[in-house]
Protein backbone atom coordinates (compact mmCIF):
# COMPACT_ATOMS: atom_id res chain seq x y z
CA UNK A 1 0.00 0.00 0.00
CA UNK A 2 1.14 3.21 -0.46
CA UNK A 3 1.97 5.68 1.99
CA UNK A 4 3.60 8.90 2.97
CA UNK A 5 5.39 10.73 5.93
CA UNK A 6 3.90 13.04 8.19
CA UNK A 7 5.85 14.34 11.52
CA UNK A 8 8.31 11.50 10.71
CA UNK A 9 5.53 9.13 11.37
CA UNK A 10 4.55 6.36 7.99
CA UNK A 11 0.77 6.65 7.38
CA UNK A 12 -0.76 4.46 5.12
CA UNK A 13 -2.62 5.86 1.90
CA UNK A 14 -5.75 4.87 2.80
CA UNK A 15 -9.14 5.55 4.48
CA UNK A 16 -11.58 4.79 6.66
CA UNK A 17 -15.37 3.82 5.58
CA UNK A 18 -17.59 5.64 7.61
CA UNK A 19 -21.23 5.05 6.98
CA UNK A 20 -24.50 7.23 7.51
CA UNK A 21 -26.58 7.23 10.89
CA UNK A 22 -28.46 10.00 12.29
CA UNK A 23 -27.16 11.98 15.28
CA UNK A 24 -28.70 14.30 18.15
CA UNK A 25 -27.11 16.10 20.57
CA UNK A 26 -28.72 16.23 24.01
CA UNK A 27 -27.35 19.01 26.88
CA UNK A 28 -27.73 17.65 30.25
CA UNK A 29 -27.94 20.03 32.96
CA UNK A 30 -28.00 19.48 36.58
CA UNK A 31 -27.52 21.29 40.06
CA UNK A 32 -23.55 20.93 39.57
CA UNK A 33 -21.24 19.11 37.53
CA UNK A 34 -20.92 16.31 39.62
CA UNK A 35 -24.56 15.42 38.57
CA UNK A 36 -24.29 16.49 34.78
CA UNK A 37 -21.39 13.87 34.61
CA UNK A 38 -22.74 11.50 36.65
CA UNK A 39 -25.98 11.64 34.37
CA UNK A 40 -24.11 11.82 31.40
CA UNK A 41 -21.80 8.72 32.13
CA UNK A 42 -25.30 6.99 33.05
CA UNK A 43 -26.71 7.71 29.77
CA UNK A 44 -24.00 6.88 27.13
CA UNK A 45 -22.59 4.16 28.75
CA UNK A 46 -23.09 0.63 27.07
CA UNK A 47 -22.83 2.57 23.96
CA UNK A 48 -19.91 1.57 22.34
CA UNK A 49 -20.97 -0.01 18.69
CA UNK A 50 -23.98 -0.68 16.73
CA UNK A 51 -22.39 -4.52 17.13
CA UNK A 52 -24.09 -5.29 19.95
CA UNK A 53 -25.54 -2.01 21.67
CA UNK A 54 -28.87 -0.39 20.85
CA UNK A 55 -26.89 2.87 19.85
CA UNK A 56 -23.31 5.17 20.04
CA UNK A 57 -23.33 7.42 21.86
CA UNK A 58 -20.54 9.66 24.43
CA UNK A 59 -19.90 12.93 25.87
CA UNK A 60 -19.18 15.28 23.48
CA UNK A 61 -18.55 18.08 26.15
CA UNK A 62 -18.65 19.85 29.48
CA UNK A 63 -20.76 23.05 29.36
CA UNK A 64 -20.28 25.46 31.55
CA UNK A 65 -23.38 27.45 32.85
CA UNK A 66 -23.21 30.37 31.62
CA UNK A 67 -24.25 28.16 27.69
CA UNK A 68 -26.91 26.05 29.57
CA UNK A 69 -30.21 27.49 29.04
CA UNK A 70 -31.09 27.17 32.96
CA UNK A 71 -27.35 28.39 34.05
CA UNK A 72 -26.71 25.06 35.42
CA UNK A 73 -23.40 23.14 34.87
CA UNK A 74 -24.25 21.26 31.60
CA UNK A 75 -22.47 18.32 29.49
CA UNK A 76 -23.38 17.59 26.04
CA UNK A 77 -24.05 14.21 24.87
CA UNK A 78 -24.41 12.91 21.27
CA UNK A 79 -26.00 9.78 20.59
CA UNK A 80 -26.35 7.85 16.95
CA UNK A 81 -28.57 5.47 15.50
CA UNK A 82 -29.09 3.56 12.23
CA UNK A 83 -32.19 5.47 11.56
CA UNK A 84 -34.45 7.89 13.15
CA UNK A 85 -36.99 5.16 14.85
CA UNK A 86 -33.53 3.37 16.07
CA UNK A 87 -32.23 6.78 17.24
CA UNK A 88 -35.15 7.77 19.02
CA UNK A 89 -35.78 4.84 21.06
CA UNK A 90 -32.33 4.49 22.81
CA UNK A 91 -33.06 8.10 23.46
CA UNK A 92 -36.33 7.47 25.05
CA UNK A 93 -35.05 4.29 26.97
CA UNK A 94 -31.92 6.42 28.44
CA UNK A 95 -33.22 9.28 29.12
CA UNK A 96 -35.73 8.02 31.04
CA UNK A 97 -33.45 5.43 32.76
CA UNK A 98 -30.75 6.99 33.32
CA UNK A 99 -31.39 11.05 33.55
CA UNK A 100 -34.91 11.30 34.37
CA UNK A 101 -33.76 9.07 37.48
CA UNK A 102 -30.63 11.55 38.22
CA UNK A 103 -31.32 13.66 40.94
CA UNK A 104 -31.46 17.80 39.84
CA UNK A 105 -31.14 17.02 36.30
CA UNK A 106 -33.06 18.72 33.13
CA UNK A 107 -32.44 17.50 29.35
CA UNK A 108 -32.57 20.23 26.60
CA UNK A 109 -32.42 20.03 22.88
CA UNK A 110 -28.84 20.74 21.36
CA UNK A 111 -29.32 20.78 17.77
CA UNK A 112 -31.54 24.12 17.13
CA UNK A 113 -34.77 23.31 14.24
CA UNK A 114 -32.96 25.58 11.55
CA UNK A 115 -29.34 23.11 11.62
CA UNK A 116 -31.18 19.64 11.86
CA UNK A 117 -32.82 17.16 9.53
CA UNK A 118 -35.68 16.16 11.39
CA UNK A 119 -37.09 16.86 15.25
CA UNK A 120 -37.47 14.00 17.00
CA UNK A 121 -40.49 14.61 19.15
CA UNK A 122 -39.05 12.09 22.41
CA UNK A 123 -41.19 14.36 25.26
CA UNK A 124 -44.60 12.52 23.35
CA UNK A 125 -43.58 9.42 25.15
CA UNK A 126 -41.30 10.73 27.83
CA UNK A 127 -44.23 12.70 29.53
CA UNK A 128 -45.88 9.49 30.45
CA UNK A 129 -43.98 9.00 33.28
CA UNK A 130 -45.64 11.66 34.78
CA UNK A 131 -48.87 9.53 35.03
CA UNK A 132 -50.74 12.17 33.87
CA UNK A 133 -49.47 15.03 36.23
CA UNK A 134 -46.92 15.96 33.65
CA UNK A 135 -47.37 19.84 32.80
CA UNK A 136 -46.57 20.93 29.30
CA UNK A 137 -44.68 24.32 29.00
CA UNK A 138 -44.99 26.57 26.29
CA UNK A 139 -42.33 29.40 26.02
CA UNK A 140 -42.32 31.92 23.24
CA UNK A 141 -45.35 31.41 21.87
CA UNK A 142 -46.06 34.76 19.73
CA UNK A 143 -42.97 36.52 19.82
CA UNK A 144 -40.17 34.26 20.12
CA UNK A 145 -38.94 31.51 18.64
CA UNK A 146 -41.74 28.67 19.98
CA UNK A 147 -39.94 26.17 22.77
CA UNK A 148 -41.89 23.19 24.26
CA UNK A 149 -40.81 21.41 27.56
CA UNK A 150 -42.65 18.99 29.87
CA UNK A 151 -42.61 19.16 33.44
CA UNK A 152 -42.62 15.81 35.06
CA UNK A 153 -43.39 15.34 38.56
CA UNK A 154 -40.37 13.04 40.28
CA UNK A 155 -40.19 12.46 43.70
CA UNK A 156 -37.49 14.83 44.46
CA UNK A 157 -38.94 17.56 42.63
CA UNK A 158 -39.17 17.71 39.28
CA UNK A 159 -37.96 16.48 35.39
CA UNK A 160 -37.96 19.31 32.95
CA UNK A 161 -37.35 17.92 29.52
CA UNK A 162 -37.67 19.50 26.43
CA UNK A 163 -40.06 17.99 24.29
CA UNK A 164 -38.28 17.98 20.99
CA UNK A 165 -34.38 17.02 19.91
CA UNK A 166 -32.82 17.87 16.27
CA UNK A 167 -31.63 14.99 14.32
CA UNK A 168 -29.12 14.81 11.63
CA UNK A 169 -27.66 12.52 9.29
CA UNK A 170 -24.70 11.97 10.23
CA UNK A 171 -21.33 10.19 9.43
CA UNK A 172 -20.02 7.15 11.47
CA UNK A 173 -17.42 4.85 11.69
CA UNK A 174 -14.57 7.49 11.51
CA UNK A 175 -11.18 6.05 12.62
CA UNK A 176 -7.33 5.50 12.22
CA UNK A 177 -5.20 3.28 13.81
CA UNK A 178 -1.81 3.61 15.85
CA UNK A 179 0.76 1.28 15.93
CA UNK A 180 3.63 1.53 18.39
CA UNK A 181 6.83 0.28 19.17
CA UNK A 182 4.99 -0.60 22.49
CA UNK A 183 2.32 -0.11 24.94
CA UNK A 184 3.61 2.68 26.37
CA UNK A 185 4.01 4.57 23.47
CA UNK A 186 0.97 3.73 21.78
CA UNK A 187 -1.05 4.27 24.58
CA UNK A 188 -0.16 7.86 25.37
CA UNK A 189 -0.54 8.59 21.51
CA UNK A 190 -3.88 7.34 21.36
CA UNK A 191 -4.91 9.17 24.69
CA UNK A 192 -3.48 12.95 23.46
CA UNK A 193 -5.40 11.99 19.75
CA UNK A 194 -8.02 12.02 21.41
CA UNK A 195 -8.21 14.95 23.58
CA UNK A 196 -6.99 16.69 20.13
CA UNK A 197 -10.02 15.38 18.80
CA UNK A 198 -12.25 16.27 21.47
CA UNK A 199 -11.38 20.06 20.58
CA UNK A 200 -13.57 19.88 17.04
CA UNK A 201 -17.25 20.15 17.95
CA UNK A 202 -19.58 18.22 16.96
CA UNK A 203 -17.76 15.13 16.91
CA UNK A 204 -17.37 11.67 19.43
CA UNK A 205 -15.75 8.82 20.49
CA UNK A 206 -17.63 6.74 21.93
CA UNK A 207 -15.36 3.64 23.06
CA UNK A 208 -14.01 3.16 26.36
CA UNK A 209 -11.83 6.84 26.70
CA UNK A 210 -12.51 7.13 23.15
CA UNK A 211 -10.35 3.70 22.26
CA UNK A 212 -10.46 0.59 21.25
CA UNK A 213 -7.72 -1.72 21.68
CA UNK A 214 -9.64 -4.76 19.56
CA UNK A 215 -10.99 -3.71 16.77
CA UNK A 216 -13.64 -5.12 14.79
CA UNK A 217 -13.73 -6.89 11.81
CA UNK A 218 -16.94 -8.04 9.80
CA UNK A 219 -18.31 -11.42 10.21
CA UNK A 220 -15.79 -14.18 12.33
CA UNK A 221 -15.67 -17.56 11.42
CA UNK A 222 -18.09 -18.39 13.79
CA UNK A 223 -21.20 -18.21 12.21
CA UNK A 224 -23.28 -17.09 15.09
CA UNK A 225 -20.94 -14.30 15.19
CA UNK A 226 -21.42 -11.53 13.06
CA UNK A 227 -18.10 -9.48 14.35
CA UNK A 228 -14.83 -10.18 15.69
CA UNK A 229 -11.61 -8.69 16.70
CA UNK A 230 -9.35 -7.17 14.26
CA UNK A 231 -6.91 -10.13 13.86
CA UNK A 232 -4.97 -8.34 10.56
CA UNK A 233 -4.09 -6.01 12.92
CA UNK A 234 -2.94 -8.26 16.66
CA UNK A 235 0.51 -8.08 17.01
CA UNK A 236 0.53 -11.21 19.45
CA UNK A 237 -0.50 -13.26 16.17
CA UNK A 238 1.47 -11.37 13.74
CA UNK A 239 3.53 -14.20 13.08
CA UNK A 240 1.10 -17.01 13.18
CA UNK A 241 -1.82 -14.72 11.36
CA UNK A 242 -0.91 -15.08 7.75
CA UNK A 243 -2.26 -11.57 6.60
CA UNK A 244 -1.18 -9.94 9.36
CA UNK A 245 -1.01 -5.91 8.86
CA UNK A 246 0.97 -5.16 11.90
CA UNK A 247 4.33 -3.33 10.48
CA UNK A 248 8.02 -5.03 11.49
CA UNK A 249 8.78 -3.36 15.21
CA UNK A 250 4.83 -2.37 16.10
CA UNK A 251 3.77 -4.66 19.26
CA UNK A 252 0.57 -2.22 19.77
CA UNK A 253 -2.54 -1.08 17.61
CA UNK A 254 -5.00 1.07 19.27
CA UNK A 255 -8.13 2.11 17.43
CA UNK A 256 -9.30 5.55 17.43
CA UNK A 257 -13.14 5.59 16.67
CA UNK A 258 -15.36 8.53 15.52
CA UNK A 259 -18.76 9.63 14.68
CA UNK A 260 -19.38 13.23 13.57
CA UNK A 261 -22.49 15.27 12.85
CA UNK A 262 -21.12 15.66 9.38
CA UNK A 263 -18.54 15.11 6.93
CA UNK A 264 -16.22 17.62 7.47
CA UNK A 265 -16.22 17.61 11.64
CA UNK A 266 -15.29 13.89 11.54
CA UNK A 267 -12.73 14.67 8.63
CA UNK A 268 -11.12 17.24 10.79
CA UNK A 269 -10.90 15.58 14.09
CA UNK A 270 -9.25 12.50 12.10
CA UNK A 271 -6.40 15.05 11.17
CA UNK A 272 -6.22 16.71 14.15
CA UNK A 273 -6.32 13.40 16.20
CA UNK A 274 -3.64 11.83 13.38
CA UNK A 275 -1.28 14.91 13.93
CA UNK A 276 -1.45 14.37 18.18
CA UNK A 277 -0.67 10.90 17.18
CA UNK A 278 2.41 11.30 15.30
CA UNK A 279 4.06 14.04 18.17
CA UNK A 280 4.65 11.05 20.42
CA UNK A 281 7.71 9.21 20.25
CA UNK A 282 7.35 5.33 19.37
CA UNK A 283 4.64 5.34 16.56
CA UNK A 284 5.26 3.65 13.77
CA UNK A 285 2.63 3.83 11.74
CA UNK A 286 -1.03 5.23 11.29
CA UNK A 287 -3.49 3.47 8.85
CA UNK A 288 -7.56 3.41 8.52
CA UNK A 289 -9.68 0.26 8.72
CA UNK A 290 -12.05 -0.19 5.38
CA UNK A 291 -14.17 -2.80 3.48
CA UNK A 292 -13.28 -1.44 0.25
CA UNK A 293 -16.03 0.58 -0.08
CA UNK A 294 -18.83 -2.76 0.74
CA UNK A 295 -19.38 -0.96 4.37
CA UNK A 296 -20.36 2.70 3.61
CA UNK A 297 -20.54 5.41 1.66
CA UNK A 298 -18.02 7.89 3.54
CA UNK A 299 -14.12 7.40 1.54
CA UNK A 300 -12.57 9.41 4.77
CA UNK A 301 -8.82 9.83 3.39
CA UNK A 302 -5.97 10.02 5.89
CA UNK A 303 -4.16 12.18 3.31
CA UNK A 304 -6.89 13.92 2.21
CA UNK A 305 -7.79 14.55 5.93
CA UNK A 306 -4.36 16.28 6.83
CA UNK A 307 -4.31 18.28 3.59
CA UNK A 308 -7.49 19.96 4.08
CA UNK A 309 -6.79 20.50 7.47
CA UNK B 1 -37.04 50.79 8.97
CA UNK B 2 -39.48 53.46 7.67
CA UNK B 3 -40.77 56.29 10.40
CA UNK B 4 -43.71 57.89 10.13
CA UNK B 5 -44.79 60.53 12.34
CA UNK B 6 -47.66 61.31 12.88
CA UNK B 7 -47.90 64.57 15.99
CA UNK B 8 -51.74 65.18 17.73
CA UNK B 9 -52.55 68.45 16.92
CA UNK B 10 -56.19 69.00 18.33
CA UNK B 11 -57.52 65.62 20.09
CA UNK B 12 -61.15 66.11 20.65
CA UNK B 13 -62.83 65.23 24.41
CA UNK B 14 -64.51 62.29 22.51
CA UNK B 15 -62.80 59.37 22.00
CA UNK B 16 -61.04 59.10 18.51
CA UNK B 17 -61.21 55.55 17.08
CA UNK B 18 -58.30 55.42 14.79
CA UNK B 19 -57.39 51.63 14.37
CA UNK B 20 -55.93 53.05 10.70
CA UNK B 21 -52.82 54.17 12.88
CA UNK B 22 -51.20 50.68 12.30
CA UNK B 23 -48.25 49.31 10.13
CA UNK B 24 -50.52 47.14 7.99
CA UNK B 25 -52.93 50.09 6.99
CA UNK B 26 -50.43 52.43 6.20
CA UNK B 27 -48.04 50.55 4.37
CA UNK B 28 -48.11 50.72 0.30
CA UNK B 29 -49.66 54.27 0.87
CA UNK B 30 -48.81 57.63 0.65
CA UNK B 31 -48.54 60.67 3.08
CA UNK B 32 -51.61 62.50 1.43
CA UNK B 33 -53.38 58.71 1.52
CA UNK B 34 -52.86 58.30 5.24
CA UNK B 35 -53.93 61.58 6.57
CA UNK B 36 -56.95 60.93 4.84
CA UNK B 37 -57.53 57.87 6.35
CA UNK B 38 -60.70 57.38 8.08
CA UNK B 39 -61.70 57.82 12.21
CA UNK B 40 -64.49 57.74 13.94
CA UNK B 41 -65.48 60.41 16.68
CA UNK B 42 -68.96 59.59 18.58
CA UNK B 43 -71.44 59.03 15.48
CA UNK B 44 -68.96 60.98 13.08
CA UNK B 45 -66.29 59.88 10.10
CA UNK B 46 -63.76 62.40 10.16
CA UNK B 47 -60.31 62.26 8.38
CA UNK B 48 -56.76 60.77 10.48
CA UNK B 49 -55.39 64.35 9.23
CA UNK B 50 -58.10 66.43 11.04
CA UNK B 51 -55.99 65.31 14.35
CA UNK B 52 -52.28 64.33 13.80
CA UNK B 53 -49.75 66.27 11.88
CA UNK B 54 -48.71 63.65 9.34
CA UNK B 55 -45.26 63.37 8.06
CA UNK B 56 -42.34 61.19 7.00
CA UNK B 57 -41.71 58.07 5.14
CA UNK B 58 -43.72 54.96 4.11
CA UNK B 59 -42.55 51.70 3.35
CA UNK B 60 -44.09 49.15 1.09
CA UNK B 61 -44.58 46.19 3.71
CA UNK B 62 -45.66 46.50 7.01
CA UNK B 63 -42.71 44.78 8.13
CA UNK B 64 -40.52 47.52 7.45
CA UNK B 65 -43.08 50.68 8.83
CA UNK B 66 -42.67 52.32 12.16
CA UNK B 67 -45.17 54.52 13.19
CA UNK B 68 -44.45 57.20 15.78
CA UNK B 69 -47.09 59.31 17.49
CA UNK B 70 -45.35 61.60 19.01
CA UNK B 71 -47.29 62.64 22.16
CA UNK B 72 -50.02 61.59 24.55
CA UNK B 73 -53.16 60.16 22.96
CA UNK B 74 -55.03 59.43 26.20
CA UNK B 75 -58.57 59.72 24.38
CA UNK B 76 -57.41 57.67 20.95
CA UNK B 77 -58.53 54.18 20.46
CA UNK B 78 -57.49 51.46 18.89
CA UNK B 79 -53.50 52.40 18.40
CA UNK B 80 -51.67 49.25 16.98
CA UNK B 81 -54.36 47.47 16.92
CA UNK B 82 -55.06 44.28 14.49
CA UNK B 83 -51.25 44.94 13.53
CA UNK B 84 -49.14 41.66 12.23
CA UNK B 85 -46.20 43.49 11.48
CA UNK B 86 -43.40 46.86 12.10
CA UNK B 87 -43.61 48.86 14.80
CA UNK B 88 -45.74 51.34 16.55
CA UNK B 89 -44.04 53.84 18.91
CA UNK B 90 -45.80 55.96 21.19
CA UNK B 91 -44.29 58.59 22.77
CA UNK B 92 -47.33 59.62 25.82
CA UNK B 93 -50.10 57.35 26.78
CA UNK B 94 -52.42 55.81 24.49
CA UNK B 95 -56.18 54.75 24.64
CA UNK B 96 -58.43 51.95 25.29
CA UNK B 97 -57.60 49.02 23.03
CA UNK B 98 -54.28 49.91 22.01
CA UNK B 99 -52.40 46.61 20.13
CA UNK B 100 -55.58 44.64 21.03
CA UNK B 101 -55.64 41.69 18.64
CA UNK B 102 -52.40 41.99 17.42
CA UNK B 103 -50.56 39.35 16.08
CA UNK B 104 -46.87 39.96 15.35
CA UNK B 105 -44.53 43.20 15.16
CA UNK B 106 -43.91 45.35 18.51
CA UNK B 107 -45.61 47.87 20.25
CA UNK B 108 -43.92 50.42 22.72
CA UNK B 109 -46.12 52.84 24.83
CA UNK B 110 -44.49 55.62 26.50
CA UNK B 111 -47.06 56.30 28.92
CA UNK B 112 -49.80 54.46 30.35
CA UNK B 113 -52.59 52.35 28.50
CA UNK B 114 -56.72 52.50 29.29
CA UNK B 115 -58.74 49.38 29.51
CA UNK B 116 -57.86 46.46 27.13
CA UNK B 117 -54.53 46.88 26.47
CA UNK B 118 -53.23 44.15 23.82
CA UNK B 119 -57.08 42.50 24.33
CA UNK B 120 -56.78 39.18 22.67
CA UNK B 121 -53.44 39.76 20.83
CA UNK B 122 -51.81 36.38 19.44
CA UNK B 123 -48.32 37.75 18.83
CA UNK B 124 -45.99 40.34 19.01
CA UNK B 125 -44.42 42.41 21.56
CA UNK B 126 -46.35 44.46 23.37
CA UNK B 127 -44.51 46.92 25.70
CA UNK B 128 -46.62 49.48 27.96
CA UNK B 129 -43.94 51.80 30.46
CA UNK B 130 -46.18 52.52 32.99
CA UNK B 131 -49.45 51.73 33.94
CA UNK B 132 -52.26 50.10 32.61
CA UNK B 133 -55.73 49.64 33.43
CA UNK B 134 -57.95 47.26 33.16
CA UNK B 135 -58.63 43.36 31.16
CA UNK B 136 -55.13 43.98 29.92
CA UNK B 137 -54.28 41.15 27.62
CA UNK B 138 -58.21 40.27 28.37
CA UNK B 139 -61.15 38.35 26.47
CA UNK B 140 -63.67 40.85 24.75
CA UNK B 141 -67.16 40.11 26.15
CA UNK B 142 -68.63 37.10 25.58
CA UNK B 143 -65.26 35.29 23.64
CA UNK B 144 -63.91 32.18 24.79
CA UNK B 145 -60.72 33.19 24.55
CA UNK B 146 -58.32 36.15 25.44
CA UNK B 147 -54.22 35.87 24.93
CA UNK B 148 -53.34 33.09 22.50
CA UNK B 149 -49.93 34.26 22.19
CA UNK B 150 -47.47 36.53 22.16
CA UNK B 151 -46.02 39.09 25.19
CA UNK B 152 -47.18 42.36 27.52
CA UNK B 153 -44.62 43.69 29.72
CA UNK B 154 -46.36 46.42 31.70
CA UNK B 155 -43.76 48.69 33.58
CA UNK B 156 -46.59 50.26 36.03
CA UNK B 157 -49.38 48.26 37.68
CA UNK B 158 -52.23 46.70 35.76
CA UNK B 159 -56.04 46.60 36.31
CA UNK B 160 -58.61 44.09 37.23
CA UNK B 161 -59.01 41.28 35.31
CA UNK B 162 -54.98 40.66 33.93
CA UNK B 163 -54.94 38.19 31.13
CA UNK B 164 -58.70 37.01 31.50
CA UNK B 165 -59.31 33.85 29.58
CA UNK B 166 -55.64 33.70 28.26
CA UNK B 167 -54.80 31.14 26.42
CA UNK B 168 -51.20 31.23 25.68
CA UNK B 169 -48.35 33.84 25.50
CA UNK B 170 -47.00 36.13 28.18
CA UNK B 171 -47.77 39.34 30.58
CA UNK B 172 -45.64 40.47 32.98
CA UNK B 173 -46.40 42.94 35.38
CA UNK B 174 -43.31 44.74 37.18
CA UNK B 175 -45.88 46.48 39.57
CA UNK B 176 -48.95 45.69 41.75
CA UNK B 177 -52.07 43.96 39.91
CA UNK B 178 -55.50 44.32 40.67
CA UNK B 179 -58.25 41.71 41.46
CA UNK B 180 -59.32 38.72 39.18
CA UNK B 181 -55.96 38.51 37.58
CA UNK B 182 -55.49 35.89 35.26
CA UNK B 183 -59.23 35.03 35.92
CA UNK B 184 -60.80 31.92 33.83
CA UNK B 185 -57.03 31.49 32.77
CA UNK B 186 -56.45 28.72 30.23
CA UNK B 187 -52.98 28.21 29.78
CA UNK B 188 -50.25 31.05 29.04
CA UNK B 189 -47.93 33.05 31.39
CA UNK B 190 -48.46 35.79 34.28
CA UNK B 191 -45.79 36.48 36.10
CA UNK B 192 -46.29 39.85 38.28
CA UNK B 193 -43.64 41.12 40.54
CA UNK B 194 -45.38 43.24 42.51
CA UNK B 195 -47.95 42.57 45.03
CA UNK B 196 -51.35 40.21 43.08
CA UNK B 197 -54.39 41.00 44.54
CA UNK B 198 -56.85 38.77 45.89
CA UNK B 199 -58.57 36.46 43.83
CA UNK B 200 -56.67 35.58 41.08
CA UNK B 201 -56.60 33.05 39.20
CA UNK B 202 -60.63 32.59 40.12
CA UNK B 203 -61.65 30.00 37.68
CA UNK B 204 -58.45 29.14 35.78
CA UNK B 205 -58.47 25.60 34.17
CA UNK B 206 -54.66 25.38 34.02
CA UNK B 207 -53.87 23.37 31.01
CA UNK B 208 -49.85 24.16 31.32
CA UNK B 209 -50.80 27.96 32.40
CA UNK B 210 -49.63 29.68 35.54
CA UNK B 211 -49.38 32.87 38.00
CA UNK B 212 -45.98 33.60 38.87
CA UNK B 213 -46.15 36.40 41.88
CA UNK B 214 -43.12 37.23 42.81
CA UNK B 215 -43.64 39.93 44.95
CA UNK B 216 -46.16 38.29 47.41
CA UNK B 217 -49.63 38.17 46.97
CA UNK B 218 -52.89 39.52 49.18
CA UNK B 219 -54.11 35.99 49.74
CA UNK B 220 -54.80 32.86 47.81
CA UNK B 221 -58.35 31.49 46.95
CA UNK B 222 -59.23 28.64 48.92
CA UNK B 223 -60.08 26.64 45.71
CA UNK B 224 -56.36 26.24 45.29
CA UNK B 225 -54.43 23.76 47.35
CA UNK B 226 -51.10 24.39 48.72
CA UNK B 227 -48.58 21.02 47.36
CA UNK B 228 -44.92 22.33 48.04
CA UNK B 229 -42.25 24.30 48.24
CA UNK B 230 -39.18 23.97 45.73
CA UNK B 231 -36.83 25.44 43.38
CA UNK B 232 -38.76 24.85 40.03
CA UNK B 233 -36.10 24.21 37.14
CA UNK B 234 -38.19 25.47 34.68
CA UNK B 235 -38.79 29.06 36.76
CA UNK B 236 -34.87 29.89 35.75
CA UNK B 237 -35.55 29.85 32.16
CA UNK B 238 -38.48 31.85 32.52
CA UNK B 239 -36.28 34.44 35.02
CA UNK B 240 -33.30 34.24 32.36
CA UNK B 241 -35.59 34.99 29.48
CA UNK B 242 -36.86 38.05 31.80
CA UNK B 243 -33.84 39.57 32.23
CA UNK B 244 -32.21 38.58 29.21
CA UNK B 245 -34.62 38.99 26.17
CA UNK B 246 -36.92 41.73 27.99
CA UNK B 247 -34.27 43.34 29.87
CA UNK B 248 -36.15 43.32 33.13
CA UNK B 249 -33.07 43.03 35.68
CA UNK B 250 -34.71 42.20 38.95
CA UNK B 251 -36.16 38.95 37.33
CA UNK B 252 -32.31 37.72 37.97
CA UNK B 253 -32.91 37.91 41.92
CA UNK B 254 -35.41 35.06 41.98
CA UNK B 255 -33.00 32.48 39.76
CA UNK B 256 -32.60 30.38 42.99
CA UNK B 257 -35.53 31.21 44.93
CA UNK B 258 -37.98 28.77 46.11
CA UNK B 259 -41.61 29.00 45.37
CA UNK B 260 -44.78 27.68 46.73
CA UNK B 261 -46.90 26.27 44.45
CA UNK B 262 -50.50 26.30 44.37
CA UNK B 263 -53.05 24.16 42.05
CA UNK B 264 -56.21 24.86 41.28
CA UNK B 265 -59.27 26.56 40.49
CA UNK B 266 -60.62 23.29 42.35
CA UNK B 267 -64.02 24.96 41.84
CA UNK B 268 -63.78 24.20 37.95
CA UNK B 269 -62.05 21.07 38.64
CA UNK B 270 -58.61 23.14 37.31
CA UNK B 271 -54.88 22.42 37.50
CA UNK B 272 -53.51 25.95 37.19
CA UNK B 273 -50.48 26.90 39.03
CA UNK B 274 -50.21 29.78 41.47
CA UNK B 275 -46.06 30.12 42.10
CA UNK B 276 -45.58 32.36 45.14
CA UNK B 277 -41.82 33.55 45.11
CA UNK B 278 -40.82 32.44 48.97
CA UNK B 279 -39.48 35.78 50.58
Amino acid sequence: MMSFEYNGVEIEDTFAEGFAMWGTRIIITAKNRKWANIAAAEMTGFATSVIACDCEAAVEREIPPEETPDGRPGVAVMMFGFSKKRLSAPMLNRIGQCVLTCPTTAIFNGIPEEEADDMLDVGASLRFFGDGYQVKMRMGDGWQESQRYWRIPVMEGEFLAEAKFGAKKAVAGGNFLIMGVDEDSTLEASERSIEAIHTVPGVITPFPGGLCRSGSKVGSKYAFLKASTNTPFCPTIKTSFPESQVPEGANCVIEVVLNGLDEPSVMKAMAVGIRAATEVPGVKRITAVNFGGKLGKFNLGLKEALEDA
Amino acid sequence: MKELWLTPTALPSIPVEAEVICPDVVAGRTLKDVSSLEVYVGNKTHILGEFFEVEGELAEQASEQMIVVDGTCQTVKYIGAKMTAGSVHVKGCAGMHAGSQMSGGEMLVEGNTRDWAGAEMSGGLLRIQDDSRNMTGGAYRGSPEGMTGGCIVVEGDAGVELGSFMRRGMIVVKGDVAPFCGVHMNGGEIFIMGQAARRLGAEAKGNGGFIACLGGVDEILPTYVHETTYKPTFMKLYMRQLRDVLGLEEAARFLETPFRRYVGDLAVGGNCEILVAEK
